[in-house]
């Protein structure tokens, strides 16, 4: 797992460099990669590697091929930048990735990404799954973690005590991604989660401002942020539990608290203009049918966005899944249609607070 | 008519193009064609683009350039770039000519048994290398608890600081140096110490006139590669590094991946490029490497 959600820091040099020969490259290749690549019966499908390549391959794409004869191939890191690269230079090295919120606003505002309109039978969807032309797959929280052995009676247990200094001294660290940290710190400031979207700006910074100078890492991959929480680097951190977990199962006493959890949703998106759209399409109805993907969610630690899923789990593996009707009135779930118009504005202002 | 006239001037042109294309053919320079089409193919026209692209988008005009110069948050970091790079490239010099000096001049067995720990180290993968300061300066690793048992109880934070991501990234480029260094001190001629020696030079003087001035091209060619090769450099700050220790990639990297401005990412890249290639004609300017071996 560590490879390739670490590549999306690691490779980005790389990365770039690749972009730039893509380009360099793809006015001589386009014609005959693109008339090539739509022949081959095959699907190129952005991963996230470890437990969620593992499990996407056995709840997801075996069954796909086996059902289509379609095969399936994966592509890494998941790059936010190469998506657009694609677009651009019509050479496609992913078919479908998966995207966040604040991604999948940006991603379809910048027309990177093919319209589902006249692609998907909505009727085969659950309500709300179809979102500015991504479809809902399974959700992830962004929850506290503590220390058990630093914060022996209980750790914090919603943000303004993640906060709060006096009650839980200690160092902090949170993931360096804007849109849930403002969350963290209205909720930390006093804002109730029902009045969370669209953000209040000035007062989620104002409140940032409060912990800037106790956050010692600004964790940017998963494997990352395990790896401080394992090792105790921070009494308490704001992470995804799956991650947590992994620390957790290694022996290190940690405790997630599900309460307040910035909830994010990854939606199954179609690179737009793609030559194999079609098959990307089948794929991506597919993968969102009930039993699959509630499979598919359990088994990489995260939670299906088909409410039917549960209809699929035990009550055990419910409990593991954010999305479970048990956490709803604990964790709050991103507003798609309200944080859209923000995003842009709100990580000019997070990378310029945040300084060097 | 006209057409006759023309076809003559070619004819007449002929021979003597035909005699010089086979001298073309037959000349050494020749040989320079595969390397100058594939440094063509694969770095000049990349970078054309590149230059093309941070120029062109989103509109033509130089909007980008002037967004980074008007940008205090970008102007540090270039600055923060900089000093990083210096810092490490002048650490690394001073822990890697003595390596070097020593490999060098003393027994080949030995020389060869310190090039070989060298190299290991340097062909383990950066991010390797990075994971493994991440666990000798972790709060509970083997640093912190020297540091407590030598009587620094409670220890300092160690990891996710400045100091952290110089040491680390000091570590990785000195082998680079130690390889410069080498290359140029294995050259030098034994007898010319010998020489300064008879002379009545005492061996630090010696080393300071003779020794020194000599292996210049080395520190040249080490200090230039290392500095460069340290403005790139962009995990090794994120992880283990203090919050505010950004480069300049890094910000390329967020340009990218954030804000998918890629004319933006492409002029912080050019501004790189050309921040480099100045500091470096400066550099050459003072350090002239001919005045140095003339000396």
């Amino acid at each position: 797992m560590g490879i390739d959600r670490t590549g999306k820091a690691g490779v980005s040099r790389r990365q770039f460099i690749r972009t730039a020969s893509a380009l360099a490259g793809a006015s001589l290749a386009m014609p005959y990669v693109g008339r090539a690549s739509a022949q081959e019966n095959v699907l190129y499908v952005n991963t996230w590697g470890g437990t969620w390549e593992e499990s996407a391959r056995k709840n997801l794409f075996d069954p796909f091929t086996a059902k289509t004869g379609i095969e399936i191939r994966t592509v890494s890191p998941v790059s936010f930048a190469k998506l657009a690269a694609q677009v651009r230079t019509g050479v496609y090295e992913f078919d479908v990735t998966t995207l966040g919120v604040v991604e999948l606003a940006r991603a379809n505002n910048a027309g990177l990404i093919d319209n589902a309109e006249g692609k998907v039978v909505e009727d085969n969807l659950f309500p709300g799954a179809l979102v500015a032309n991504g479809i809902a797959s399974h959700s992830f929280g962004n929850a506290i973690v503590y220390r058990d052995d630093v914060y022996k009676d209980g750790g914090p247990q919603n943000w303004a005590e993640f906060w709060d200094a006096d009650k839980f001294p200690g160092e902090r660290s949170l993931q360096r991604y804007a849109g849930r940290v403002l969350g963290m710190a209205l909720m930390a400031d006093g804002v109730a989660p029902e009045n969370l979207f669209p953000y209040d700006l000035d007062r989620a910074f104002a409140s940032l401002d409060k912990i800037k100078d106790r956050v010692a890492v600004w964790w940017t991959q998963g494997p990352q942020s395990t790896q401080i929480i394992r090792d105790g680097e921070v009494p308490a951190i704001g992470m995804w539990p799956d991650y947590a977990q992994t620390a957790i199962d290694d022996g290190a006493p940690a405790t997630i608290v599900w309460n307040q959890a910035v909830v994010d949703t990854a939606f199954w998106v179609v690179a737009k203009d793609t030559p194999r759209a079609e098959a990307a399409w089948q794929y991506v109805q597919f993968a969102v049918e009930p039993e699959r993907v509630a499979r598919f969610a359990i088994e990489s630690g995260s939670g299906p966005q088909n409410p039917k899923s549960f209809d699929f789990l035990t009550e055990e593996e419910a409990k593991g899944a954010v999305t479970s009707p048990a956490y709803r009135d604990q964790v709050v779930f991103f507003d798609v249609e309200k944080i859209m118009p923000q995003i842009d504005e709100l990580q000019r202002r997070f990378d310029e607070w945040i300084g060097i | 008519m006209a057409v006759v006239s023309a076809d003559e001037t070619m004819m007449d042109n002929l021979r003597p193009r035909g005699r010089r294309l086979s001298a073309i053919l037959s000349s050494p320079a020749l040989l320079y064609l595969p390397p100058l089409l594939f440094l063509g193919v694969f770095f000049l026209v990349p970078l054309g683009l590149i230059a093309w692209m941070s120029v062109s988008e989103p509109s033509f005009g130089f909007g980008n350039y002037v967004r980074f110069f008007s940008s205090a948050r970008a102007l540090t970091i270039l600055f923060e770039t900089v000093l990083t790079a210096g810092i490490v490239t002048g650490c690394a010099l001073i822990i890697a000519y003595p390596v070097a000096f020593v490999a060098a001049t003393r027994s080949s067995a030995f020389g060869n048994l310190l090039l070989l720990v060298v190299a290991l180290s340097f062909w383990t993968n950066f991010l390797v290398r990075t994971y493994a300061w991440m666990v000798i300066l972790s709060s509970d690793g083997p640093m912190q608890a020297a540091l407590a048992a030598f009587g620094w109880d409670p220890p300092p934070r160690l990891i996710y600081t400045t100091f952290a991501s110089t040491l680390a990234m000091t570590q990785m480029l000195t082998p680079l140096m130690v390889f410069m260094l080498y290359a140029v001190m294995r050259r030098i001629e034994p007898a010319y110490m010998q020489a300064a020696g008879s002379l009545g030079a005492r061996p630090f003087r010696a080393f300071l006139t003779v020794f020194l001035p000599l292996s210049a091209p080395g520190i040249i060619n080490g200090v230039t590669l290392v500095f460069i090769t340290c403005m790139g450099f962009y995990v090794t700050p994120v992880l283990i590094g203090s919050p505010r220790d950004m480069m300049i990639s890094g910000l390329i990297a967020e340009q990218l991946e954030q804000f998918l401005d890629f004319g933006g990412a492409a002029a912080s890249s050019m501004i790189l490029l050309v921040f480099t290639l100045v500091l470096f004609s400066i550099y050459n300017a003072f350090f002239d490497i001919e005045k140095i071996w003339r000396r």
